[in-house]
């Protein structure tokens, strides 16, 4: 017998998270807290594909730097309003994610990860190649800011993870959620009762596609530069760990994930070239040690007071 | 003409040595292994730490770097890979994480400048009219020698047999007496051994640094994707196709396309015949 979910306990997250501007202050840590709450989109977008049909995209960064490209172009190149980037960035992430989903999420095994992995190797490399339209190496710079407030900011910032958080949650939680967890259980059953699973799991990718471009566009108008990296394995890598931290499959626990590993690295500050390598220990750990991850089953024993989930 | 013709067969052959252990290990354990471009790294970092900071002749610290990534690749197989084979996922995760921790331990240790890596043959030969680095046809002839001596192994001796076998049914094998455990250890150490090798024969002529072996391994993601996974002859055959196409495109078209054409070759498969040129269905 569940015992009564424990509200109060979201509450007082969201009290503190909401009041930091107020008692932190420290516009470094409010930054990093805005980076946290970036990577808790794409780390949550990520898990709503890849955490629900079980196929692994290994090259994320192909929508966030998508996005985030989108929005320099409209923004420096054709002096567009930067809320037209949002959007924008969404909707190029999800023509991005139509080519690399259509010939690979109609197959099994492993295609769709290694193409994913490879489109955003290769988009990385055609950002320096094609230097004159992106910058090159230097990338993009000069964007303008979202709102030019860094309390704004942030709670643009918070807003958005949480509105983009509570639609993917709903959204996994929803007959549709269930119908794409059918496929990751048993693809050849879920298609013997009548799933049109190709559909469904392109369909999935385009929605992550979407948030992840979006996140990308409005990490662009915070770092107010792209660059060749935004492309790079090391951010789709990072999503991949948060949403493993926080538990494949939750949705929010990717949100908790990104949340963690960001405060974490950054009390490792000191040693920051260590960081992708700090990661990537966590993930060995967790692979080991919590196949399950960490934020998700905690959440649940706190939700339910205590008992296993 | 020549000049594509050889040079197009060099990266052929450096495609092919690097497809053709990634292919193995997929057909016989069913592991994709994502630290593939890893061990290419290492070749070339292992024979710049004995041949250069240790001062071993070029050629034995060539051979000893090789041997020491099949170690490593063995020892990665028991200890990371064999504990997670319950599941695919985690198997892919883990050869991912390895491949991160590897490139993070070499950026640390070397820095993210490239190294200089002495060429086995500097001089220059003149064939057809058009000069040729030596180092290059070096490559050329060991990737030839490399990959017949692999498929003589697979197709000649007994311990050939049994990878054939396993690959074929590793349930079945197992009970026929073959240590099934014990062919996985040692594929994953003969196809690292291969990536190293290419590692080292490019290493000269290519930019030294950690990141290295990522693209390479995204050329290989193409020719076995192209070839059929886990087909050892498909990636031959599609090591030749994109080697020579990438040459091709950079001198007809733009040198800076060459890149395109791996992620075009992957998608055009994939729409086309996803099984591959050789592979016989759908991998999985």
């Amino acid at each position: 017998m569940p015992r009564p979910t424990r509200w109060w306990f979201l509450a007082v997250v969201l009290a503190v998270l909401g009041t930091v501007p107020y008692w932190l202050d420290n516009s470094y840590m409010v930054g990093v807290l805005i980076l946290a709450y970036l990577y808790g989109v794409f780390a949550s977008s990520w898990d709503f594909m890849s955490g629900q049909t079980g196929r692994e995209n290994f090259g994320h960064a192909l929508f966030v730097g998508g996005g985030a490209y989108t929005a320099a172009f409209l923004n420096v190149k054709y002096g567009m309003s930067p809320w037209w980037s949002l959007p924008a960035g969404g909707v190029v992430a999800v023509v991005l994610g139509l080519v690399i989903g259509l010939p690979t999420l109609r197959l099994r095994g492993p295609y769709f990860a290694l193409a994913t992995l490879a489109a955003a190797t290769i988009l990385q490399r055609l950002t320096i190649i094609l230097w004159e339209q992106t910058g090159g190496e230097e990338g993009i710079s000069d964007l303008m800011p979202l709102v030019s407030s860094p309390v704004a900011f942030y709670y643009l910032a918070l807003g958005f993870v949480l509105v983009a958080a509570a639609v993917l949650v709903l959204l996994a939680r929803s007959p549709w959620g269930l119908l794409l967890r059918s496929i990751r259980g048993d693809e050849a059953a879920a298609q013997a009762a009548g799933v049109n699973i190709t559909l469904h799991k392109i369909g999935a990718l385009l929605v992550s596609a979407f948030f992840a471009g979006m996140g990308g566009a409005f990490y662009a108008h915070y770092q107010l530069q792209v660059g060749p990296t935004m492309f790079s394995i090391t951010v789709s890598i990072t999503v991949v760990i948060m949403s493993y931290v926080g538990g494949i499959g939750s949705v929010y626990g990717a949100v908790g994930g990104a949340f963690v590993l960001t405060l974490m690295a950054e009390a490792l500050r000191k040693v920051g070239e260590f960081r992708l390598l700090f990661y990537t220990l966590v993930l060995i750990a967790i692979l080991f040690f919590l196949p399950r991850g960490l934020i998700a089953p905690l959440w649940r024993r706190l939700r339910n007071g205590g008992s296993a989930p | 003409m020549i000049e594509i013709i050889i040079y197009g067969a060099v990266s052929s052959a450096i495609y092919a040595m690097l497809a053709v252990g990634f292919t193995l290990i997929f057909g016989v354990a069913r592991v994709l292994n994502l630290s593939h471009g890893a061990f290419y790294a290492l070749g070339a970092y292992f024979t710049y730490t004995y041949n250069g900071l240790l001062g071993i002749p070029l050629l034995v610290a060539a051979v000893l770097a090789v041997a020491t990534v099949a170690a490593l690749g063995v020892a990665m197989e028991r200890v990371m890979v064999r504990p997670l084979r319950y599941s695919a996922l985690a198997v892919l995760m883990i050869t991912l994480a390895m491949s991160l921790l590897i490139e993070q331990v070499l950026l640390l240790t070397f820095g993210s400048e490239t190294q200089n890596v002495q060429s086995l043959v500097s001089d220059k030969v003149t064939m057809f009219g058009v000069d040729i680095g030596g180092q290059r046809l070096l490559a050329l002839g060991v990737g030839v020698v490399l990959i017949s001596g692999l498929w003589l192994f697979i197709q000649r001796t007994r311990l050939g047999n049994a990878i054939l076998a396993v690959s074929q049914d590793a349930e079945g094998a197992q009970y026929m007496g073959i240590n099934v455990n014990r062919v996985f250890g040692g594929v994953m150490g003969m196809s690292a051994a291969l990536a190293a090798a290419a590692g080292v024969l490019a290493a000269p002529f290519s930019k030294v640094e950690p990141a290295m072996g990522l693209l390479p391994m995204t050329k290989a993601f193409s020719i076995v994707i192209l070839g059929g996974l886990g087909s050892i002859r498909g990636s031959l055959l599609a090591a030749a196709v994109l080697g020579f196409s990438e040459t091709l495109v950079g001198y007809l078209v733009s040198s800076s396309l060459t890149e395109l054409v791996s992620l075009v070759v992957i998608l055009l498969v994939l729409i086309l015949r996803p099984a591959g040129l050789f592979g016989k269905h759908v991998a999985f």
